[in-house]
């Protein structure tokens, strides 16, 4: 259980890459949408995480600053919900479902074969940025368990053995 | 009104209280771990839960945040609500470290204390570690997030009373942890508030840290020494040095307290204390004993006076002084020294603005108390940048913008902070703050916005005060500042129309002229809409330092005895002649500025500074360099070896403010004790110099047995102290005007009425020109949080936090300087005075202005200042 709980951690670490000024720039067309009222936080998130697939470090400072809401509360709302991400993520992120169904049904065996074989942990984006790794609570579909979804696409009743085969249909 | 019963006691609240609150009114404790009466209520600890019966039904209720209501039966201790409260306080153990044996907050740590109390046992679970983020980075306080109950009591004071926000809840559910962004060290105002709050371990002060536990020390309650709000400090020392600061939760001050006060004690402690007295021999300062350095000081004086008459002779004193030390100073500069050449620092800056209060509505002070300023409807601040210079009073202000949604209107030359809070910011060039007020009064009677009532009964002159005004429309004054005529306009109508509204005007270091036509004018906004003399209005006048405002009850300057009683006034000059067994010269004296200029041309030539650095704090350095080291004699009484001391002839040492007693009267008129702590002092109490100083100069009779007996002398001569005397002062002080024996003190002024009659209305100057440069810099010099005065300079740690060398700068001009954040500067006056700064890019700065903290010695700023000008043109360049 321990060991399931701190998968399902949100990853926090700094940002790797470093947004030069003239990419953050492209926040302010967000930010002078949204000035002025606190209570647009999350839209504005929203659009600058489908500007750059991320919230980095940088983006979150300059939303506060531009928003005038403190950076601590910003980054508080960035992981408290998990569509909001800190790190880069890939071009198919895999959500693992983790829930106790999917975990007594083998969804453990595929996280491990998943680690090895992608040589990633949850959290983690492949180097060659196709596979980012998440491990969720539930999917709301425990009747297929153990499930995994690629994308938009669901995939259940996976065995194990098979994980390797789903993920090469996606490049 | 509502009335219940809680565990068989009867009690009446006021409607809208908590079951909580009516518990504590009646006497009975309920069990919190997050409430705070600071705090809104939370409830999430739900330790304080109670059984509630109400129309014939039983239940089981959280007693913070459910009002109590009438003919409520409150049970808080069966033992149904004991069990529930075993298992919350198991469950907070299931994930607590058990290392209460080495946990700093062992002791005083609630979660302890209860678990205590419930007699919890050793659990039916599993206990489980988690793992969560230790901060040891940041400056003074320590977070171990592992010990954290997510009582949340830290990021809710953050917010709702600093309006900082620099803690949040972080991560969800089970994985939820408090921190900053991206688990940085803080970068905030450093006020400790979360470390104070935390009921366990988790946040704390990292100097406690295996120092002492809060049981080992001994506490001694005094009044913090740094600004003039005149709150309350807890020392706690051990082994006979002070290691921690806190304040008591029933203080004035409600517990809160900022940096200075939380952490910048560590000065007293400083290696640059002077211990001994300093004489200078060979043009070298060396250690000599009292004996000696009293003596040269009274056969210099002395001779002096013989040779050139007393007034030779002059003295700057303080407003860190204590009342009693000041009193007792005016006697001995008055009487022994023989002068009326007697001044300080705030005898310009929080003088004038004083001033225009006294002829107007009879007392030169804050009309209300500081805590009522949180019941606003409108807060109008008038070149007050009170989450630097009053860091606690900008939590009234927070509280009345979030709680009251009161509007702020911020008149200042600098982007306050607070402008950013709901409502209006009009910004001005430095020192034309009365401008945009007398438009607003302008715009108010026009409307007829005004409080009819008030200006028919309370006030006289208002015709004359409306004619003077017929140049001020806003769109004139917005035309000539450069602003929008609609802004005023709507920040007079917020302001008028508000039920309650207060003024806030504060001693800053842009007022090196005349600011009374600005208190004037608020007074007058004040008076016109009729808010004045109720609660939660009136005007207030913030102090720089700690005594301010009893450095002028206590006269310290040439025109003015104890009690604002007149030098020139026949009787009361004789009545303090008999008191003081001493002639008082008839002629009012020199003020701080003359002083300085008749050393420079000799009619000054023996100077005692006690408690003030004028080389670095007063305009134009060049010239007060010049008169200084023109003296024949200077004698500086301080702590440490400040620039002034450096050029000194006798330096003599003082004690602490931690290591003394006395009394200080805060910006809301209350007087209140400080008690020593330290046995250790070094150097002398101010008052113990000042005696013997006189008895060598011939004056053993300027003698008293302590303190209080000072006190006492005070209540004699000062009208408003009449009633105060040490057996009075409680633990909260008293406020004054405070008559005699049965007066219990006055929190709100003139609420029946004026003590000359009716309020008198000052007319508006003439609207004279506005002088906007454009395309020039302009030099703010600014006061910081993290220090006060130059005297901050020697407190290490607020050093740490704060070290000097930036000037902050917009961006735009930055950019047009081609400037990156970091920068070196060089900053260039208009008469060739330079100085070398990192530039930093800040919102604070507004376009064509510069901001430099005056604090720092090694910056002379004062080289770019002078007396009577607000604005000061300077050059850019990179270094």
């Amino acid at each position: 259980m321990q060991e399931r709980d701190a998968l399902l951690k949100k990853k926090v670490e700094d940002s790797a890459e470093i947004i030069p000024p003239e990419k953050l720039a492209l926040l302010d067309p967000v930010i002078e949408k949204y000035q002025g009222s606190s209570s647009y936080l999350i839209p504005a998130l929203k659009e600058a995480q489908e500007m750059f697939g991320y919230l980095p470090m940088e983006v979150q400072r300059k939303l506060a600053w531009g928003l005038n809401i403190p950076a601590p509360q910003i980054y508080g709302v960035v992981t408290f919900y998990s569509f909001f991400t800190i790190t880069p993520r890939g071009r198919h992120t895999i959500r693992l479902c983790l829930g106790t169904a999917c975990y007594v049904k083998g969804a453990k065996n595929m996280l491990e074969i998943i680690t090895r074989e992608v040589g990633i942990n949850v959290g983690e984006t492949s180097k060659d940025d196709r596979f980012t790794l998440e491990a969720v609570r539930c999917l709301g579909a425990c009747g297929l368990a153990p499930v995994m979804m690629i994308g938009e696409d669901t995939h259940g009743n996976i065995m194990p053995s098979a994980t390797l085969g789903i993920l090469e249909g996606y490049q | 009104m509502v009335t219940l019963t809680i565990d068989g006691v009867k009690v009446t609240v006021k409607k809208g209280s908590s079951i909580l609150e009516a518990a504590q009114q009646a006497g009975v404790r309920i069990p919190t771990l997050c409430h705070d009466k600071r705090l809104i209520p939370f409830g999430a600890c739900r330790l304080c839960i109670v059984e509630v019966t109400a129309r014939g039904r039983t239940r089981t209720m959280p007693a913070c945040f459910n009002p109590a209501r009438d003919g409520m039966e409150v049970a808080t201790n069966t033992p149904k609500l004991r069990d529930s409260r075993r298992l919350q306080l198991m469950l907070l153990l299931r994930s607590h470290p058990l290392l209460c044996p080495s946990c700093d907050a062992g002791g005083d740590c609630q979660l302890q204390n209860l678990v205590f109390e419930y007699e919890v046992p050793e659990l039916s679970f599993g206990r489980q570690s988690r793992y969560f983020h230790v901060d040891n980075d940041s400056n003074f306080i320590r977070f171990n997030m592992n010990l954290c109950i997510r009582c949340g009591m830290c990021v809710r004071v953050c917010e709702e009373v600093q309006g900082q926000s620099e803690l949040s809840f972080v991560n969800r559910g089970i994985e939820s942890e408090v921190s900053t962004d991206f688990d940085r060290a803080l970068d905030c105002e450093f006020c400790g508030q979360c470390a104070s709050i935390c009921p366990v371990g988790a946040i704390s002060s990292k100097w406690l840290v295996g120092t002492g536990r809060r049981f080992e020390l001994q506490d001694t309650s005094t009044v913090c020494a740094f600004c003039s709000l005149g709150c309350s400090l807890t020392l706690g020392e051990k082994d006979g040095k002070t290691v921690y600061v806190t304040s008591s939760e029933d203080s004035v001050n409600e517990g809160n307290l900022c940096v200075k006060g939380r952490y910048g004690w560590p000065f007293a402690y400083s290696d640059s204390r002077l211990t001994k007295p300093l004489i200078r021999k060979d043009g070298l300062l060396v250690e000599a004993s009292w004996d000696e350095a009293i003596q040269t000081v009274a056969e210099k004086f002395g001779a002096i006076k013989k040779s050139s008459g007393p007034d030779s002779l002059a003295a700057l004193g303080s407003q860190r002084l204590t009342n009693e030390e000041a009193f007792v100073f005016n006697r001995l500069v008055r009487t022994v020294f023989g002068t009326n050449n007697l001044d300080h620092a705030g005898g310009y800056a929080y003088r004038s603005l004083t001033d225009g209060l006294a002829p107007m509505l009879g007392y030169a002070a804050s009309t209300n108390q500081i805590r009522e300023i949180r019941g606003a409807k409108a807060v109008l601040l008038l070149g007050a940048d009170l989450t630097e210079t009053h860091p606690i009073a900008k939590n009234e202000i927070n509280l009345a913008s979030v709680r009251k949604k009161a509007k702020v209107i911020v008149v200042d030359s600098i982007r306050t902070k607070l402008s950013y809070r709901d409502g209006f910011f009009l910004d001005v060039p430095p020192g034309y703050e009365d401008l945009v007020v007398n438009s607003m009064l302008k715009f108010i009677i026009d409307e007829g916005l005004l409080d009819r009532a008030s200006v028919d009964l309370r006030v006289e002159g208002f015709e004359e005060l409306a004619e003077s005004l017929k140049d001020y429309t806003p769109e004139a004054i917005a035309a000539a500042l450069g602003l929008d005529a609609d802004l005023i306009k709507a920040a007079a109508t917020a302001y008028a129309k508000a039920e309650t509204g207060v003024i806030i005007l504060s001693e800053g270091l842009n007022r090196y002229r005349d600011s009374s036509p600005l208190s004037k004018a608020a007074v007058n906004l004040a008076l016109v809409t009729g808010h004045i003399g109720k609660e939660s209005c009136g005007v207030y006048v913030f102090g720089e330092k700690a005594n301010a405002q009893g450095a002028l009850d206590m006269g310290l300057t040439p025109d003015l005895l104890p009690g604002y009683h007149l030098v020139r006034d026949e009787a009361a000059r004789s009545k303090f002649e008999d008191l003081w067994k001493g002639q008082i010269p008839a002629s009012p004296g020199m003020n701080a500025r003359d002083i300085l200029k008749g050393a420079e041309n000799g009619s000054v030539k023996g100077l005692y500074v006690v408690g003030e650095n004028p080389l670095d704090t007063y305009p134009n350095r060049q010239r007060v360099q010049n008169g200084l080291s023109k003296l024949e004699f200077l004698v500086v009484q301080d702590m440490f070896l400040s620039s002034t001391a450096n050029i000194a002839h006798v330096v003599l040492p003082v004690a602490a403010p931690y290591e003394k007693a006395g009394t200080f009267t805060s910006s809301e008129r209350r007087i209140q004790k400080l008690n020593p702590s330290s046995k250790q002092i070094q150097g002398k109490p101010d008052l113990e110099i000042f005696m013997s100083l006189a008895a060598k100069m011939g004056k053993p009779e300027l003698s008293y047995a302590g303190y209080s007996e000072v006190m006492s002398e005070i209540a004699g001569a000062a009208p408003m102290y009449s009633g105060v005397s040490y057996e009075r002062i409680g633990d909260k002080g008293l406020v004054w005007p405070c008559l005699d024996d049965e007066d219990s003190g006055t929190s709100t002024l003139y609420e029946g009425g004026f003590p000359i009659g009716k309020a008198r209305l000052a007319p508006a100057k003439l609207l004279g020109m506005v002088s906007r440069s454009s395309g020039s810099l302009k030099l703010i010099p600014c006061v910081l949080k993290f220090h006060s005065g130059s005297f901050s300079e020697w407190s290490p740690s607020l050093m740490e936090v704060c070290p000097p060398g930036f000037a902050e700068m917009s961006r735009v001009d930055m950019t047009n300087l081609g400037l990156n954040d970091g920068d070196a500067i060089k900053i260039v006056g208009n008469n060739g005075q330079a100085i070398n700064l990192k530039a930093k890019e800040s919102r604070r700065a507004l376009r064509g202005t510069v901001l430099v903290p005056y604090h720092f010695s090694k910056n002379k700023l004062n080289s770019f200042t002078d007396w009577g000008s607000t604005e000061i043109m300077i050059q850019v360049e990179k270094a």
